[in-house]
């Protein structure tokens, strides 16, 4: 493991101090931290972090709130048809992401469903613009995070102490009582632990941006990860691309350190 | 909770869960409807229901023309894998072991997926789907035989470093691709690799190690210690306790980790989009069909693209659905 992630990034670092293109591979030239300030004064990068933040804050409460509820239902079901539910439920989470996003951008072209809906409805057209995609784009990361954190407050459910449940409810607590005061406490690690999950992946949101947007700069949705790629592979200047990816390596930490300290202490505590 | 008992109480929880079901499927519903409907009808303002169902889009995508005896051929291919499946079945009541059995059927059915562009003339796409055969399998291989020992090794291990290694393994999985993909990159264009399966499955491996080892680990740490010091004290090495005796306890939890590193491999669009030219996994074959900023492609076949790529892996998804839950749910519940 070490190997195979180290070498990679400590190349990552080296590569940014040079200049090199597509055709200068074998002879970079050294150029210091030039790459490195150019990525820090560029005004796209930070448009492109803040906007990846902005997703975050967005959709990890969004896409928590409605996996509980809808784990919360589910659990009153049983039988086969729970099984049933469950798997069409999943569906966002296993097919291919970016297929999972096609399929979602053509409910909104011009022939689509939702498209067809607005036609109808509200009487105009559906435009792609840029608030426009950039909700499609919130929506979009909050419906295919959903199905993972399902998943891991459902088997939290089957486990909750049965006695204290119980013991609530022969005290007169109603059910929204219940699962405020009794529930919710008990599920709280999972809570957490879906936010990590999610936290990280939004980190390294690209698929479905790259789907939505075919790369086209005038939605000024670029993630971070989009971001790097634009200047990779389309403006083509490796070493500026490698700098910004040591950059966001470093954000990523940043953002990432109180949850793993969290989870530091948790795994000591059980050990 | 206790059960919600009056029947209007339960009527509502059906409507929430099927509006629910509707929110996560629908998009998948619209887009099999788009893919067996003719381009006109694709592309009409109002969504049509009903419609005579054509097969054309997916011939177009998997075929480069369609041969005289295609129904001879499909009918042999299809009673091929039902011999197939009537041996694994039978296959049990023999006195061959199971090893065997399960290897002459993974043979053919190898076989058979390399033989068919020999008798009819398939398109780019079949090329896109065995490319993801082999990146999926190599990368299951190597990555899993890797973490199985790794993950063995720290749920053993009980000092600080382990607890640090395996944060730092949590922490791996968010990093950024493109800090992976483009060293990669250098080094595949520097030793002539770029653009073949092997640099694919090795920085496949690479970015998929931490979680399977976190996963492995759990389950591991389920094994209890005295199975294996009983296999040492009858005089097996560490190595061959592993080996000979929690493998085999081990194998579901192998199988559930194996499904998600298939399920990321299958997923992943960046990595691959940089490391390959040509040789792409269907995920990345994907975006030829999208068309460009301003076009948006043949609506069909786009369609018909995406129901044929989502397929294989749904099927061996919800066969193993059980394995896939299980493995979720230990690697986080439990700790």
């Amino acid at each position: 493991m070490i190997t195979l992630m180290i070498i990679p990034l400590g190349l990552a670092v080296y590569i940014g101090f040079n200049r090199v293109s597509y055709s200068t591979f074998n002879k970079p030239v050294f150029v210091g931290f030039l790459n490195y300030m150019e990525v820090l004064l560029d005004p796209s990068f930070w448009e492109a972090v803040f906007w990846n933040l902005l997703i975050i804050l967005v959709v990890v409460p969004a896409h928590i709130v409605i996996a509980f509820i809808a784990a919360l239902i589910l659990d009153q079901v049983t039988g086969r048809i729970r099984g049933i539910y469950l798997a069409a439920m999943l569906l966002p989470m296993i097919v291919v992401p970016v297929i999972g996003t096609v399929v979602f951008r053509q409910l909104f072209d011009p022939s689509g469903l939702i498209a067809w809906f607005f036609r109808v409805v509200l009487g105009e057209r559906f435009l792609f613009n840029e608030t426009s995609m950039k909700i499609l784009i919130l929506i979009h990361s909050t419906w295919i995070s959903t199905p993972f954190a399902l998943v891991i407050f459902f088997a939290g459910l089957q486990m909750l102490r049965r006695d204290l449940i119980d013991s609530a409810s022969i005290d007169g607590a109603n059910r929204i009582q219940q699962v405020w005061y009794v529930i919710i406490p008990q599920l709280r690690s999972l809570f957490l632990l879906n936010a990590i999950f999610a936290v990280m992946d939004l980190l390294r949101l690209f698929d479905n941006v790259f789907v939505l947007t075919r790369m086209n700069p005038i939605f000024h949705s670029d993630t971070m990860q989009t971001y790097l790629y634009r200047i990779a592979m389309t403006v083509k200047r490796l070493g500026k691309a490698n700098a910004g990816a040591v950059l966001t390596v470093v954000i990523v930490l940043v953002v990432l350190i109180p949850l793993l300290i969290y989870l530091y202490r948790e795994q000591v505590e059980e050990r | 909770m206790q059960k919600i008992k009056n029947p209007i109480g339960r009527l509502i929880i059906h409507i929430t869960l099927w509006v629910f079901i509707l929110y996560n499927s629908v998009p998948f519903f619209w887009t099999f409807l788009q893919s067996l409907k003719t381009k006109k009808q694709a592309n009409s303002r109002t969504p049509l229901f009903w419609f005579e169902p054509t097969l054309e889009h997916y011939s177009e995508l998997w075929l480069e023309r369609v041969p005289e005896n295609f129904v001879l051929l499909v009918c042999f291919i299809i009673a091929i894998l039902l011999a197939l499946f009537l041996f694994s079945i039978i296959g049990k009541h023999l006195s061959v072991s199971a090893v065997v059995i399960r290897f002459i059927i993974l043979g053919s059915i190898i076989i058979i997926l390399f033989s068919i562009p020999f008798f009819v003339e398939t398109a780019e796409f079949y090329d896109y789907f065995v490319n993801t055969m082999i990146v999926g399998a190599g990368t299951v291989i190597i990555s899993i035989s890797m973490a199985s020992l790794s993950g063995y090794a720290l749920s053993r291990y009980l000092g600080i470093a382990g607890v640090v290694l395996i944060i730092l393994a949590l922490a791996f999985r968010s990093l950024p691709r493109m800090a992976f993909g483009l060293p990669y990159f250098w080094m595949g264009q520097i030793s002539g690799l770029f653009d073949s399966n092997f640099l694919v499955i090795v920085a496949l491996a690479a970015v998929n190690q931490p979680f399977a080892i976190y996963m492995l680990r759990s389950f591991f740490k389920d094994i209890p210690r005295e199975i294996e010091e009983a296999a040492m004290v009858d005089g097996a090495s560490r190595f061959e306790a592993f080996i000979r005796v929690i493998v085999p306890i081990m194998w579901p939890g192998i199988i559930a980790t194996s499904l998600f590193t298939l399920v990321l491999v299958y997923h992943e669009f960046l990595l691959v989009r940089i490391l390959t030219l040509k040789n792409w996994t269907v995920a990345v074959a994907m975006q030829q069909y999208l068309g460009g900023i301003s076009d948006s492609g043949s609506l069909p076949l786009k369609s018909a693209a995406a129901v044929s790529a989502a397929l294989p892996l749904l099927v061996i998804i919800l066969f193993y659905q059980k394995h896939l839950i299980k493995g979720i749910t230990t690697g986080s519940v439990k700790g």
